[in-house]
C-alpha cells in the first residue's frame, strides 16, 4: 500500500504541474492578441443598422466600462488565476453577456460523451483485433481485417469524416449530418432522446473510431507478437494450457499495460481529432465552440475553451493513472 | 462469447435508433406546417433581450418574428408600395422646422400575453434607454430626444433637441430598427441591461415555442390571437406557416445537402457553385430571386474598393481613377460570382428604387461623362458590359440567358468603366508617377505597392474579387498583396488601419430613394483624425466641400420630398467625378428556397418582401407563403 | 549505411514499397519548379474542367491546373513537415539522450517536464497561437510552434534506448578513455539511436503533415500559399464536394494518403529491422 500512496502522490503532483504550466501557457499566448474586444463589439453592433456617429462614441465609452480590461500584466495574470479557480472566464464577446463558462458547460457533455465512447471503442476494438492478429498469425480473416485497419491508419481524420458525411448523408441519406439530437426534443433520460443522441452521434463517433483504431491495432499486434516468444508463454504452451487461457491471461493482460500508458499519452492528440470532427458534423461540442470563437474573434471564449480543454485532458490522464495500479500489481509493491 | 456480446451490443444500438429514425424531422411538429430557415451559428441561447448590446441584432427569429416598431421599408420595393405602416397608423408627421415628430399608433394591438400595446410602451422604450446608457438605442435617443410624451393612448409626440428631418428613420426597419419594449415586463426589472427576457413576450404574429439550450435552434409558433398584431391586421387570409424554425445548418456543403434532402427551406447564403448544384439537382423544386442564372438576390449594399484617403497617394483622385481603369470588371464578375454579379458604376446599389430613380435616368449622363487623363479626354463608361458578361456565361448556361438588352441589364448591371490601361498610365503620369520597366514608382521614388484588405471567410465572394483585382493591378506594375483580416476586419476598417480594402461603405434603404441612410455620416464634421476610430459609414474618410453642401441641403428637405432624388443625383455625379471608392457591384446573395413544402417566395418578378433570414422584413414573406399541395403527407 | 539500405530494399518488401511511394511523391512535388504558371495565380485557365488530355487532373473552380497546383501544394506541405520533423528531432535527441545518459535528478527533472508537455492538447494550443498571431502567422512560425509540441513522445523512446546503452561495456570504455559527455553521446551512442530516430521521424512527419492539413482545412493558415490543406480549404469554399468537382478533392487526398502510406511503411519496416526478434522471425525463426 505504501507504494500505492507514493505513486498516487507523484501522479497528483504531475497533474497539478500540467494544469499550472498549461494554463500559464494559455494566458501568455492570449496576451499577445491584437483583437480589441470593445472595438469588436462596436463593429458587430453597427454592422447592419444605421448609426449616428455621435451615438457610436457613446456606445464605445459605455462598453469599455462594462468589459473592464485594466491593470498591468502581472495583475492580469493573477486576476486570471483567480478567475480560473472560480471557473469564471467572463462574458463571451460574441454571445454577450452569456458567461463563457456556461457556454462551455453546455458543450462539454457532448464532447466528453463523444470522445469517451469513441476512444473506448477504438481502444478496445483495436487492442482486441491486434492481440488476435498477433497471436493467431496465420488466420486469413485476421490478416485481411489487419490490412483494412492499417490502410485507414494514414488517412487524416478530416478525410475520413468527409467520406462518411458524403456517403451516409448525401449519396445514401440515412443518417443525420448535423446537430447533437433531433430538434424540439427535451433533453432528459428518455429512450427517445437517448436514441436520437445515438443516431446523431453515430457518424462523428464512427469517424473517430476509424481514425484511432489503426494505431492501437498495430502497437498491440507487435507487442503480442513479442510476448508470444517470451519464456513464460512458451512454457505454458508446452505445459498444455488452453490457447484461450494463454491468450487472455498470459499474453493480452501483459500487453494491455503499455497500451494503457499509451492511452493516457495519446489523449492530447485525440482531442484534436474531436475538434475537426465536430466542425465537420456541426456537433455541439467544445471543439466547434473553439472554432466558432476563433472565427468571430471572441477572445474570452477562445481562452476559456483552451484552458478548460487543458484541464479536461489533464483530469482524464489522471483518471487513467488511477486505474493503472489496479491492473499493474508492481505499482502497489513500490 | 465475445462475438455474441458484440452482436448483442449492435442490436441494442440499432433498436434504440429505429424508433428515432421513424419520427418526423422535428419532434412533435408537423413538417407541412413548418418553415425551416437557416439560422445563425449557435450562440447566446438563453438571451432574448433585444435592447442589450450584443442582443440588439438577435438573428434566431427574435427580431424577425416577434419584435415590432412603427414603419418598414421593403428593400426590394419601389414607390409607395415599399412603405408599410406597422405599429404606426400613418406616416410620421413633423412640424415645420423638424423639431417635433408626432406618431399616431394603430388601435387593437396586443402583446402576446394579452396586455394591450399603447403609447406608454413607446415612451417607456425611449426614456429607459436614455436612462440606461449602453443599451442598443441609448445613444441615438440621448443625442436626439429632449423629451417624449404620450398625448393619448395612441399618440406619441417626440420633442427633439435639434432639427432632424430623418429622426423617424430610427423607427423605420430596413434590416432592423429601434424595437418597442414591453413596459409591463421591463418595469419589474432592476437592470434592463442584464435581464435576459426569457421567455420573451411578442408584439408580432409569432411567439417563442421552444429553443435549444446550446443555441442550435429556436422554434417560433403562430400566436392564436395573431389578428391582434400590426402584421395580422393587414392580412386577408390567416398565415399558413404555423411554425418557424431557425436552425444552425452547419457548413455550406451541409446546407446544400440538407436542402436537397428537404430539411431546410430557406438558405441565407451559399457559394455560387452550391447554388448552381441545387439548381441542377432540385430543378423545379427550387425557387430563387431569378428563375434561372444568375439566381442571386442583390442586397442594397455596395461592395467597393475602399481607399483610405488619409494614406498617400489615395488622396489623389487621378490615382483612384487610374486604379479603377486598370480593372477588368468582367474577370472580377466571372471570378467572384461565376458571372452572376450585378455590376454598379454609380455609388448606390442597383436594387429596388435605385433602378428607376437613379440608374435609368442617369445613363445618358454616364455615357457622356468625360475624364481628363492629362493628355486627352476620354469617355470611360461602357454601357454594353451586360452583353459582354452574358456572352461569357452563355457557353455554360445556354438558352437560359436572354438576349433582350433590358433584361440583361437587370441581371448583370447597366454598365461599368471600360478597362483602359493606356488612360490609367496617363493618369498616373499626371499624378507624378513614373514607370521603371514594369514597376510603377511613386513621385517620391518609392515603388508603388498596395496592401488590399479583405474580410475572408464570412464574405468569401468579396475575398475572391479582391484576389482578382490584386492580380490585375500586380500584372500592370503595382505589386498588390491580399491581407486577410478575418474578425479584425471591422476593427481595422474603423481604425483606418488599411490602405485599400474590399468592403462596403454605402448601404441604402433599397425601397426609398433618400440616400441619408449612409450619406449623412459622410459629413466632414465626423471625419476622425488619423489613428482615431472613424464611425461608420465614411470608412474611406472622404472629405469634400461639395459633398458637405449636398448633405446640408438634404437635411433641410423632408424625407419624401422629390428634391431628395435630385440631391441624390448630385451626389452620384460627384462620386463619379472624384471616385472616392470604386463601386463594384450589388452584394449578391445566393439564397435558394425549397418549394417542396412552401411556395410563393419573393422573386425579381414579385418583390413583395425581403427574403433574407436575418432581415426583419422577412416576416412579410413568412405570413404570405402558401403550402405546396403536392407536399409529402406526414 | 548504404549497404543496409541496399539490403532493406532487396529483401524487405514493405521498405521497398514505402521507399518507392515516397520517392514518387517527392519527385512529383519537385516538378512544380518547372510549372508553366506561377503557383499563386488564379483564374488563368477555364474553371471546373474535368480531367482530360489537356488538363491531366482537371482544373479547379479558381481557374488553376490541378496537376501543377498539387505539385506545388505537396512541396510546400512536405517542406513544412520536414522543418517540423528536423526541429523536433533535434530537441527530442538532445533531451532524450541527455536524460537517458545523465540519469538521476537531471533525468527526473527532464522527464517531468516531458510528461507535463505530453498531456497538453496540441490542437487547442496551436489554434490559440494562430488566433493571437493571425496576421503575423507565417508558416515558419507555425512550424516552430508545432515542433515545440511534437518532441515529447519521441524523447522518451530515445531516452529508453540511451538508458540501455549507458550500462554497456563500450560506454564504460569510452568514459575511461576520457571522452566527454557530448563526445560519448555523439560518437558512441548516436549510431545506435539513429534507427529509432528514423522511425520516430517518419511518424512525426506524418503527424506534422496531418496537422498542416487540419489547420489549413479550417482556414487557419496563409490560404494564398498552395498547400494540400489549402487546396481542400478552397475546394470547400467553392463547394466542390456537392458540386461534383470531385477531381479537386480526390487527387490531393489520394496523394496525401499515398505519401502517408509510403512514410508509414518505411517507418514500420525500419522498426522491424531494429528489433532483432522480428528480424529473426522474418527469416523464419
Amino acid at each position: 500500500m505504501d507504494g500505492f500512496a507514493k505513486y498516487l502522490a507523484r501522479r497528483f503532483l504531475q497533474f497539478i504541474l500540467v494544469i499550472f504550466l498549461g494554463v500559464s501557457l494559455a494566458f501568455l499566448i492570449t496576451h499577445l492578441s491584437p483583437v480589441d474586444p470593445v472595438e469588436q463589439s462596436v463593429s458587430l453592433m453597427t454592422n447592419f443598422g444605421a448609426t449616428d456617429p455621435r451615438s457610436v462614441e457613446l456606445l464605445r465609452a459605455a462598453l469599455s466600462e462594462l468589459y473592464g480590461l485594466q491593470g498591468s500584466f502581472f495583475e492580469q495574470y493573477l486576476a486570471f488565476w483567480g478567475r480560473v479557480l472560480h471557473g469564471d472566464f467572463g462574458p463571451s464577446l460574441s454571445s454577450f453577456p452569456t458567461p463563457v463558462m456556461s457556454l462551455i458547460m453546455g458543450a462539454l457533455p457532448w464532447t466528453v460523451g463523444l470522445l469517451t465512447l469513441s476512444v473506448l471503442i477504438a481502444w478496445c476494438l483495436g487492442n482486441l483485433l491486434g492481440a488476435l492478429a498477433g497471436y493467431f498469425r496465420s488466420n486469413i480473416l485476421l490478416k485481411l481485417s489487419g490490412a483494412a485497419v492499417m490502410a485507414l491508419h494514414p488517412v487524416p481524420a478530416y478525410i475520413i469524416g468527409l467520406l462518411l458525411l458524403l456517403t451516409f448523408g448525401f449519396v445514401w441519406p440515412v443518417l443525420p449530418i448535423s446537430g447533437g439530437a433531433q430538434m424540439n426534443l427535451q433533453p432528459g433520460f428518455s429512450l427517445v432522446f437517448i436514441g436520437s443522441v445515438i443516431q446523431h452521434g453515430l457518424l462523428p463517433a464512427l469517424t473517430l473510431v476509424l481514425v484511432g483504431i489503426g494505431s492501437w491495432f498495430i502497437s498491440m499486434r507487435s507487442l503480442v507478437s513479442n510476448i508470444v516468444t517470451d519464456d513464460h508463454v512458451v512454457y505454458a504452451e508446452l505445459g498444455g494450457v488452453s490457447s484461450a487461457t494463454i491468450f487472455s491471461q498470459y499474453v493480452a493482460r501483459n500487453a494491455l499495460l503499455p497500451q494503457l500508458t499509451g492511452l493516457a499519452l495519446s489523449l492530447g492528440n485525440v482531442f484534436g481529432g474531436a475538434v475537426i470532427t465536430e466542425f465537420l458534423f456541426n456537433y455541439p461540442g467544445v471543439g466547434r465552440l473553439l472554432i466558432q470563437g476563433i472565427y468571430s474573434g471572441d477572445y474570452s471564449l477562445v481562452l476559456g475553451v483552451t484552458t478548460m480543454s487543458i484541464v479536461a485532458v489533464a483530469v482524464a490522464v489522471f483518471i487513467i493513472d488511477l486505474v493503472y495500479p489496479l491492473i499493474d500489481p508492481r505499482v502497489r509493491l513500490g | 462469447m465475445m462475438f455474441k456480446s458484440l452482436l448483442a451490443a449492435i442490436l441494442l444500438v440499432a433498436a434504440s435508433i429505429l424508433p428515432a429514425a421513424a419520427q418526423d424531422f422535428i419532434a412533435g411538429i408537423p413538417r407541412n406546417q413548418t418553415l425551416i430557415i437557416q439560422g445563425p451559428p449557435a450562440q447566446n441561447a438563453e438571451w432574448f433581450n433585444l435592447w442589450a448590446p450584443g442582443g440588439g441584432a438577435s438573428n434566431n427569429g427574435l427580431q424577425q418574428l416577434t419584435a415590432d416598431t412603427f414603419w418598414f421599408i421593403n428593400p426590394d420595393g419601389t414607390g409607395d408600395a415599399a412603405w408599410t405602416n406597422a405599429l404606426a397608423a400613418d406616416r410620421p408627421q413633423y412640424n415645420a422646422d423638424f423639431t417635433e415628430m408626432t406618431v399616431k399608433l394603430k388601435d387593437g394591438i396586443f402583446w402576446s400575453d394579452g396586455v394591450p400595446f399603447t403609447a406608454d410602451d413607446v415612451v417607456y422604450t425611449v426614456e429607459t434607454q436614455i436612462a440606461h446608457p449602453g443599451m442598443g438605442w441609448s445613444a441615438p435617443f440621448k443625442v436626439n430626444v429632449d423629451r417624449v410624451e404620450a398625448t393619448d393612448p395612441h399618440t406619441v409626440v417626440f420633442h427633439l433637441k435639434a432639427p432632424n428631418s430623418r429622426f423617424h428613420t430610427l423607427f423605420t426597419v430596413r434590416w432592423n430598427a429601434a424595437w418597442i419594449m414591453p413596459k409591463h415586463v421591463f418595469e419589474k426589472v432592476a437592470d434592463p441591461l442584464s435581464f435576459n427576457n426569457n421567455p420573451p413576450v411578442s408584439l408580432s404574429a409569432y411567439v417563442l415555442h421552444s429553443y435549444d439550450k446550446a443555441g442550435n435552434w429556436a422554434i417560433w409558433k403562430l400566436r392564436d390571437d395573431w389578428q391582434r398584431t400590426s402584421i395580422g391586421m393587414g392580412l386577408k387570409e390567416p398565415p399558413q406557416v404555423k411554425y418557424v424554425v431557425y436552425r444552425n445548418a452547419g457548413n455550406p456543403d451541409a446546407r446544400v445537402i440538407e436542402q436537397l434532402n428537404h430539411n431546410l427551406d430557406v438558405i441565407n447564403d451559399i457559394a455560387p457553385e452550391g447554388m448552381f448544384t441545387i439548381a441542377r439537382k432540385a430543378g423545379d423544386q427550387m425557387a430563387a430571386w431569378f428563375p434561372g442564372f444568375p439566381f442571386a438576390h442583390p442586397d442594397p449594399t455596395l461592395p467597393s474598393v475602399l481607399f483610405n484617403h488619409q494614406v498617400k497617394p489615395f488622396d489623389n483622385a487621378d490615382v483612384r481613377w487610374a486604379l479603377a481603369l486598370m480593372i477588368d470588371i468582367r474577370s472580377v464578375a466571372m471570378g467572384a460570382y461565376r458571372g452572376a454579379a450585378n455590376l454598379a458604376a454609380l455609388s448606390t446599389p442597383p436594387t429596388g428604387i435605385a433602378v428607376p430613380d437613379y440608374y435609368e435616368p442617369m445613363q445618358d449622363w454616364l455615357k457622356g461623362f468625360e475624364l481628363n487623363t492629362g493628355t486627352r479626354t476620354i469617355k470611360p463608361y461602357d454601357p454594353t458590359i451586360a452583353e459582354q458578361v452574358a456572352a461569357l456565361v452563355r457557353p455554360q448556361w445556354g438558352d437560359s440567358i436572354p438576349s433582350d438588352p433590358a433584361k440583361l441589364k437587370s441581371m448583370f448591371g447597366f454598365g461599368w468603366w471600360k478597362q483602359d490601361v493606356q488612360a490609367a498610365t496617363e493618369l498616373l503620369q499626371k499624378a507624378g508617377f513614373t514607370k521603371q520597366g514594369n514597376q510603377w514608382m511613386m513621385p517620391d521614388g518609392k515603388p508603388f505597392a498596395i496592401r488590399l484588405m479583405v474580410e475572408g471567410d464570412n464574405v468569401p465572394t468579396l475575398a475572391r474579387a479582391g484576389s482578382i483585382i490584386a492580380q490585375q493591378w500586380s500584372m500592370q506594375g503595382i505589386k498588390t498583396t491580399i491581407d486577410v483580416a478575418g474578425p479584425t476586419n471591422g476593427q481595422r476598417l474603423g481604425a483606418g488601419d488599411f490602405e485599400a480594402a474590399i468592403y462596403w461603405s454605402v448601404e441604402t434603404w433599397g425601397g426609398h430613394p433618400d440616400l441619408s441612410f449612409f450619406l449623412d455620416s459622410y459629413d466632414s464634421a465626423y471625419i476622425a483624425e488619423p489613428g482615431k476610430t472613424q464611425p461608420p459609414r465614411n470608412l474611406q474618410r472622404w472629405k469634400s466641400e461639395k459633398l458637405d453642401a449636398i448633405i446640408e441641403a438634404n437635411r433641410k428637405v423632408a424625407f419624401d420630398s422629390p428634391q431628395v432624388v435630385d440631391l441624390g443625383r448630385d451626389y452620384l455625379k460627384l462620386a463619379v467625378e472624384e471616385m472616392p471608392f470604386i463601386p463594384l457591384m450589388a452584394y449578391n446573395k445566393f439564397a435558394p428556397f425549397d418549394t417542396t413544402y412552401w411556395t410563393g417566395y419573393p422573386s425579381a418578378a414579385d418583390p413583395y418582401s425581403a427574403s433574407g433570414p436575418f432581415w426583419s422584413n422577412l416576416r412579410y414573406m413568412v405570413v404570405a407563403l402558401k403550402p405546396n399541395p403536392n407536399a409529402p403527407k406526414p | 549505411m548504404f549497404s543496409i539500405l541496399r539490403d532493406l530494399l532487396r529483401f524487405n518488401v514493405e521498405f521497398l514499397v514505402g521507399f518507392v511511394l515516397t520517392a514518387l511523391i517527392f519527385l512529383f512535388a519537385a516538378a512544380h519548379f518547372f510549372a508553366p504558371y506561377p503557383d499563386t495565380a488564379i483564374y488563368l485557365l477555364p474553371p471546373d474542367m474535368p480531367p482530360s488530355a489537356e488538363f491531366w487532373l482537371g482544373t479547379t473552380s479558381r481557374g488553376q491546373d490541378v496537376f501543377w497546383q498539387m505539385s506545388a501544394a505537396i512541396w510546400n506541405t512536405m517542406t513544412f513537415g520536414l522543418v517540423v520533423m528536423i526541429l523536433s528531432r533535434i530537441v527530442a535527441l538532445a533531451v532524450g539522450m541527455l536524460s537517458g545518459y545523465l540519469g538521476g535528478k537531471a533525468d527526473q527533472a527532464l522527464m517531468t517536464i516531458n510528461d507535463t508537455l505530453i498531456a497538453l492538447p496540441n490542437i487547442p494550443i496551436l489554434l490559440l497561437v494562430y488566433f493571437v498571431m493571425r496576421d503575423q502567422m507565417t508558416w515558419p512560425l507555425l512550424a516552430v510552434t508545432a515542433a515545440l509540441l511534437g518532441w515529447n513522445y519521441d524523447a522518451r523512446l530515445i531516452r529508453s534506448v540511451t538508458l540501455s546503452l549507458r550500462n554497456r561495456e563500450f560506454t564504460r570504455h569510452a568514459v575511461f578513455a576520457g571522452m566527454s559527455v557530448p563526445q560519448v553521446l555523439v560518437r558512441q551512442h548516436l549510431p545506435y539511436v539513429m534507427p529509432v530516430v528514423f522511425f520516430t521521424a517518419m511518424n512525426n512527419l506524418i503527424w506534422a503533415i496531418g496537422l498542416e492539413v487540419t489547420l489549413s482545412v479550417l482556414g487557419f493558415s496563409d490560404v494564398n500559399r498552395p498547400t494540400v490543406g489549402g487546396m481542400i480549404y478552397w475546394a470547400n469554399q467553392h463547394q466542390a464536394a456537392v458540386s461534383g468537382i470531385w477531381w479537386w478533392l480526390v487527387f490531393p487526398i489520394v496523394a496525401v494518403v499515398l505519401l502517408f502510406l509510403g512514410l508509414f511503411l518505411l517507418a514500420i519496416s525500419i522498426n522491424e529491422y531494429i528489433d532483432p526478434r522480428s528480424r529473426l522471425s522474418r527469416m523464419g525463426g
